[in-house]
């Protein structure tokens, strides 16, 4: 379903959707993040990279799988605490990012599905926002199979034409939003689809970092678990959660149990983010910890993301958002490090 | 003005005469206008220093690292390091000699002053250059920076896109050096607790609100304790298994082991991570601003820090990271010390 909505008529589209929780790119403090927004809130659509990604909304920092409480009887309470399914919809969602849930999608699915993501998961439509101009000088998503703007993992696609958006349902979710809008789009004038196209082959062009040649590389790194690039790449590293944390791909996490009272006893286990940046992110209770240094954690995202990925799904997994590069504090740019990989004793 | 060509100069003599092991230094990061940290083995290797407005890391970060790795080492290498220090970095050093954390003939500090400028801030440059890559910025003429954007070069008042951290500057010329580059003029500042003193003319309440709101935002990546040269602890608070558990730790100990805060991202924890930060910071804390400027999220967190470096400069007289040879604040007791409680 190919729609054109008016640039003016985006905020009475956005009042239509009030059985939705609405997220959209808000800036506080110099920051661009998803913010939960009311439709008096969404006066226009911002064309950015947020600092924390959307994967924040549909797979968050901290969630609950039940609860436990000690009963009179000595006995166990436990009770299932599953997320609500509340319609949610993100808007100005980047193509990188939609590509990137898609990846998420594989590893909470298959054959053990994970209920509290893909309760939120299916409660979610995402309407992406095409690049029209890259959003981060970091940004090289084509050197890693997408484009500013594929359509992978979303459910409606929106170009920027000017004064109106050019709206495409790319899904049942996609459809039900336009629907829910209905009488504010109209029909695309014949141009339209050739004008899309342009721009979106105009916005390749304007990528500018580029990481090629990578065919290699996820047999490359089979041979280089010793190597001593580890050790040159990671010099400048300070152990920061920055680079996984803020990747809309990285979806590593902890359980713990966070208890509320201690007589009798009761709590949640709770499910948080976690890093193979942090220290205790492979502390065995033995005390041992076979990634024991910054070499090793730097190596760990490499491999991930560039081999075991890619042996196990085929993808490699990441979609080339820069935020990794762009938000690290000592500028450690993944592009430079998998080029160094590519051409390792070359 | 600092010329680049007298810190590789020395830079490369210390290197061929084998006096250090190695020099961390700044060099031009591959397709980016920022400096990142490098660290130069060889002669050869000083082709890549760099000194610009954009050397904003504290690089004295990376000798707490040394220290680990020398503390590996067989045989153990002696020789120093070098390290280039701007002047809020050279205090980060005399704070580490003040705690012993390593000695003196440690460190070969090529010190560099700031002279009447200092390093840029990453968002005030981009409120500037409205969007426009930017592709160099260069240390000018009358306190201007020279900025190169796709669109041509502009000069920007070095006022107007300076990090705060540098317009509170209280050292911009090293305070320890072995070989210093650059003005030995020291600039002083009328007001360097402005902005603690504007929060502090706030009401409690509006005060806890605006934290509240601020600790709201924290991620947990922790980039600002690892940014801190100052955080240099074994084993740190919130990384939590770490603590004490070796080959013979029975199960119940780590069972009983205590928890000091969860890793979720709420109020309680986040607000509890910063404050035994900033604590632990008291009478440490050199303001080099790393902590902000790595933040994800912009958290103010150079305020948490300067309220606690303004008590110990009210309550104490104590400057933090001017004299190696003076003890540490929390180390020391004198006499006239405000609390009667100690005598």
């Amino acid at each position: 379903m190919d729609k054109i909505l008016a640039k003016k008529d985006y905020p009475q589209w956005l009042a239509k959707l009030s059985s939705y929780r609405i997220y959209a790119p808000r800036k506080k403090d110099d920051v661009w993040n998803y913010e939960i927004i009311t439709a008096a809130d969404g006066d226009r659509l911002e064309d950015v990279m947020t600092a924390v990604p959307a994967k924040g909304i549909v797979f968050p920092q901290r969630e609950f799988f039940f609860e436990f409480a000690e009963t009179n009887d000595n006995g166990t309470r436990i009770s299932e605490l599953l997320p609500e399914d509340n319609p949610v919809v993100v808007f100005g969602v980047r193509p990188c990012e939609g590509k990137a849930v898609t990846l998420t999608d594989l590893v909470f699915g298959g054959e053990f599905e994970d209920p509290y993501y893909w309760k939120r998961r299916n409660a979610t439509t995402l309407v992406g926002l095409g690049c029209a101009q890259p959003p981060s000088p970091n940004c090289f998503c084509l050197s890693v199979g997408g484009s500013p703007h594929s359509k992978e993992g979303l459910d409606l696609l929106l170009t920027d034409l000017g004064e109106a958006y050019f709206a495409e349902a790319l899904t049942k979710k996609g459809e039900k939003l336009i629907l829910a809008g209905q009488n504010l789009f109209t029909e695309p004038k014949p141009g339209d689809r050739t004008k899309v196209e342009k721009i979106q082959a105009e916005s390749r062009k304007k990528i500018r970092r580029e990481l090629s040649r990578i065919d290699n590389v996820p047999a490359k790194l089979k041979g280089m678990f010793d190597s001593s690039l580890w050790d040159d790449e990671s010099m400048s590293c300070i152990r920061c959660g920055i680079c996984t944390y803020l990747c809309p791909t990285c979806h590593c996490f902890d359980m713990n149990d966070e208890v509320e009272t201690a007589s009798p006893l009761s709590g949640k286990r709770v499910r948080t983010w976690d890093t193979c940046q942090f220290p205790d992110f492979t502390m065995h209770s033995s005390g041992h910890n076979p990634r024991p240094d910054k070499a090793s954690r730097l190596r760990q995202r490499i491999n991930h993301k560039f081999q075991y990925f890619v042996e196990i799904w085929q993808k490699y997994q990441c979609t080339g958002c820069g935020r990794c590069i762009s938000l690290c504090p000592v500028g450690i740019d993944i592009i430079k490090v998998v080029e160094k990989v590519r051409d390792h004793g070359a | 003005m600092v010329n680049i060509e007298d810190l590789k100069e020395e830079a490369r003599r210390v290197l061929k005469g084998g006096k250090v092991k190695y020099i961390i230094g700044y060099e031009r990061a591959p397709d980016s206008w920022k400096a990142n940290p490098v660290f130069l083995r060889t002669p050869e290797d000083v082709d890549k220093l760099v000194w610009d407005p954009t050397c904003f890391h504290n690089l004295v970060r990376f000798l707490v690292d040394e220290k680990r790795r020398k503390a590996r080492e067989k045989p153990v290498d002696p020789r120093p390091v070098g390290i280039v220090a701007k002047g809020c970095d050279s205090r980060a050093i005399v704070v580490l000699l003040q705690e012993k954390f390593f000695e003196r003939m440690d460190v070969f500090v090529l010190g560099v002053s700031c002279e009447s400028s200092g390093v840029v801030d990453e968002r005030k440059l981009a409120k500037k250059t409205a969007g426009k890559n930017v592709r160099k910025v260069a240390f000018g003429e009358n306190q201007n920076f020279v900025v190169t954007t796709d669109d041509g070069t502009m000069e920007i008042a070095a006022s107007e896109i300076l990090a705060d951290r540098c317009l509170d500057c209280i050292a911009n010329v090293p305070v320890v050096s072995d070989h210093l580059l650059g003005d030995k003029a020291k600039r002083t500042v009328a007001r360097p607790f402005q902005a603690v003193e504007k929060m502090e003319s706030l009401s409690r309440d509006e005060r806890s609100a605006f934290w509240k709101d601020q600790f709201k935002k924290c991620i947990r990546c922790y980039a600002c304790r690892s940014a801190c040269p100052m955080c240099y602890c074994e084993e740190c608070v919130v990384d939590t298994i770490n603590f004490a558990v070796t080959a013979d730790t029975s199960a119940e100990e780590k069972a009983q082991r205590i928890k000091w805060l969860e890793k979720s991202p709420v109020d309680s924890e986040n607000v509890f991570y910063h404050l035994v930060r900033a604590i632990h910071l008291a009478g440490r804390c050199i303001d080099c601003g790393e902590c902000e400027r790595a933040c994800p999220v912009n958290i103010p967190l150079r305020m948490l820090n300067k309220k606690l470096e303004k008590e110990a400069k009210e309550l104490f007289g104590y400057d933090v990271g001017f004299d190696a040879d003076q003890p540490a604040l929390i180390s020391c007791f004198r006499d006239g010390d405000p609390e009667d409680f100690i005598r």
